[in-house]
C-alpha cells in the first residue's frame, strides 16, 4: 500500500517531468558538487607546497567548475533538455570561442607545463629570450620578471615555454672566467701565483672546485691568461665584478704589466 | 669573553673589545675585533648581554650556506663494523645577544677566522659549505678559544668495507654548541654505505658547560631538516 503510493508520487508529473527525474537531476548535481569539492580539497593538499598559491587557487576553481559542469550536462536530459540540440549549438559556440581563445588556451597549457617542469622558481635570476632579470611570479597564464634595471615585464607563458630559459641560480655553484693579458717580458708563472693567492683569500671563491689559471693564448700584444673561478650561484655576480680589478691591481703591484694592444712597426731604410 | 654580563660591563680579551655605553634606554654598542669596528645605537629597557659561540656559518653572510665542511689534513681510515671517537677543530664565530625576559635579539656576530667556502658534491646537486681544515686528534686539543672550538665525533662504520674519510659535513640547523673556556660540540657520524653517511649532534649539555644561544631560534627561523646525509663520498 505504502510502496504503491510512493511509486505514484514518484511517477506523478510536475510540468511534464516526473518527480523521480527531478530527484535524479538533483542527485547527479549533488554528487558532482561533492566530487568537485573532494577533488578540490585533494588538489590543495597534494599541490600546496609544490606550486604557487595563486596558481593553485586557479587550478582548484577550474577543476571544481569543470566537474560541476560535466555533472550538469549529464543531469540535463532528466529534466527534458535534449543534449543533441545543445551539442550543435555548443559546437558552433565552441568553434567561435576556440578561435577567439586560442592564445589564452595556449598560454594556459604552457603555464601548466611550466608549473610541472619548474625550470625556474620565484626569486631566481634568469634570462628568457631577450629578457634578463629576477622571476617575480609564475602564474597560470603569464610569468612576470623584474629586470635588473627594475622594469616589470610580463611574459605570456607560451612565449616563455618556447624560449630558451637560462637559470643562473638553478645549480648551487657556477663558473665564470676572465682573460688577463700580461706583457711578453713578464713571468707568466709569477702572474699565476699572484692570481692564485688573491683568489685563495676571497671567501666566496670556492675551494672546491678549485679555480684554474693557465696560459690560454700567445696573443698579438700580450700573453693571455685564462682565469676560471667557481662561486656560489647566489653570490657569483658580486665576486665576478670584484675580482677582475683586484687581479689587475695585484699584478701591477708586483711589477707585472697589463699591456695595451700594440704593434711594432719597422721603418724601411732609404735606398733599400 | 663567553658568558652573560650586565649591560654596563666592558669586555676585553686579546684584540676584542665589547662595550655598551650610556645610561637609560638608549645605549651605544661598540665592538672591535681583528681590526674591524662596529657601532650601533641600542634602544633597550634592560636585560643582559650574552656573548657566546654561534653556528659558524654566519660570516660574511648567513644566506650563503647552512653547512660546515671540515677537511682533515690526513685521511682517516676506519675498518668495517667498528666505532671510534676523534676530535677536530672548527672555526669560532662569536654572537652578541641582548637578552631580556621577553625576547632574545642578536646584535652582532664576528669572527677572528678567515672565512672560506667550498662545494660538497656536484655543482648541480651539491651544497655550498663553510670550509675549515683541521687535524684529527685522539684527545681534546688545545685551542685559542676565540679562534677555534673543539668538536668530538663519535663515528660508526656500519658498512661492510674499510672506509677512508677526508672530510665531514654538518648541517648548522642541527648544531648544539656549548661553552665554558672554549666552544664545544659533540657530533655523530654513521657510515651507511661506501659513499654515504649521516651526521647528527648530541643535544645533551655537558657538565660545567653552558648552552649557546641558537641563532636560528633567535631569528625566528623554523628548523625543518636536522641531520645531514653525506651522499657524495667522504673524500
Amino acid at each position: 500500500m505504502m510502496w504503491s503510493s510512493l511509486d505514484s508520487i514518484l511517477q506523478s508529473k510536475v510540468g511534464g517531468i516526473t518527480v523521480i527525474n527531478i530527484f535524479t537531476f538533483a542527485l547527479i548535481l549533488l554528487i558532482s558538487v561533492i566530487l568537485g569539492k573532494v577533488v578540490r580539497l585533494n588538489l590543495h593538499r597534494i599541490l600546496r607546497e609544490k606550486i604557487p598559491i595563486t596558481t593553485l587557487v586557479v587550478l582548484e576553481k577550474m577543476s571544481y567548475y569543470i566537474i560541476v559542469f560535466i555533472g550538469f550536462m549529464v543531469a540535463l536530459p532528466y529534466v527534458g533538455f535534449s543534449l543533441s540540440g545543445l551539442l550543435v549549438a555548443g559546437g558552433i559556440i565552441g568553434i567561435v570561442i576556440g578561435f577567439a581563445s586560442q592564445t589564452v588556451v595556449s598560454n594556459l597549457i604552457s603555464g601548466i607545463f611550466l608549473i610541472i617542469e619548474k625550470p625556474m622558481n620565484v626569486g631566481d635570476g634568469v634570462n628568457i629570450g631577450d629578457v634578463s632579470g629576477v622571476v617575480e611570479d609564475v602564474r597560470i597564464l603569464s610569468t612576470t620578471v623584474r629586470t635588473y634595471d627594475g622594469v616589470y615585464v610580463r611574459l605570456p607563458n607560451d612565449k616563455v615555454f618556447s624560449s630558451n630559459i637560462q637559470n643562473y641560480v638553478a645549480h648551487e655553484a657556477r663558473r665564470f672566467s676572465y682573460t688577463v693579458g700580461i706583457s711578453y717580458s713578464d713571468d707568466a708563472e709569477k702572474a699565476v701565483e699572484i692570481i692564485e693567492k688573491l683568489l685563495d683569500e676571497h671567501p666566496l671563491v670556492l675551494k672546491e672546485p678549485s679555480p684554474s689559471i693557465f696560459v690560454e693564448e700567445l696573443g698579438d700584444s700580450s700573453v693571455n691568461l685564462t682565469v676560471k673561478v667557481w662561486a656560489p650561484s647566489s653570490h657569483w655576480y658580486g665576486v665576478y665584478t670584484e675580482m677582475l680589478w683586484k687581479i689587475k691591481v695585484a699584478l701591477e703591484k708586483e711589477g707585472i704589466e697589463v699591456p695595451f694592444p700594440q704593434h711594432v712597426v719597422h721603418m724601411a731604410k732609404e735606398g733599400k | 669573553m663567553f658568558g652573560k654580563y650586565d649591560l654596563n660591563e666592558k669586555l676585553k680579551e686579546q684584540d676584542i673589545e665589547i662595550t655598551m655605553e650610556g645610561r637609560g634606554k638608549r645605549r651605544k654598542y661598540y665592538r672591535k675585533a681583528s681590526g674591524e669596528e662596529v657601532e650601533k645605537i641600542i634602544y633597550a629597557d634592560g636585560g643582559n648581554l650574552v656573548v657566546c659561540p654561534v653556528e659558524p656559518v654566519n660570516i660574511p653572510d648567513m644566506t650563503i650556506s647552512e653547512h660546515l665542511l671540515i677537511e682533515f689534513d690526513k685521511p682517516f681510515v676506519i675498518e668495517p663494523d667498528t666505532k671510534d671517537t676523534f676530535y677536530a677543530k672548527f672555526p669560532v664565530e662569536v654572537g652578541v645577544f641582548l637578552v631580556d625576559k621577553k625576547d632574545v635579539e642578536q646584535i652582532d656576530i664576528f669572527t677572528k677566522t678567515k672565512p672560506k667556502y667550498t662545494l660538497y658534491g656536484p655543482p648541480e646537486h651539491g651544497v655550498i659549505c663553510k670550509w675549515w681544515k683541521s687535524e684529527i686528534y685522539t684527545e681534546k686539543p688545545e685551542v685559542d678559544r676565540l679562534y677555534e672550538g673543539i668538536i668530538k665525533v663519535d663515528m660508526t662504520n656500519n658498512y661492510c668495507e674499510w672506509t677512508e674519510m677526508k672530510k665531514i659535513v654538518f648541517r648548522a640547523f642541527d648544531m648544539k654548541i656549548f661553552y665554558d673556556d672554549y666552544a664545544y660540540m659533540h657530533a655523530y657520524l654513521k657510515i651507511l654505505k661506501k659513499a654515504m653517511g649521516e651526521t647528527t649532534f648530541n643535544s645533551r649539555k655537558p657538565r660545567n658547560m653552558q648552552e649557546s644561544l641558537d641563532i636560528y631560534l633567535a631569528k625566528g627561523i623554523k628548523k625543518l631538516e636536522k641531520k645531514f646525509v653525506m651522499e657524495w663520498r667522504f673524500k
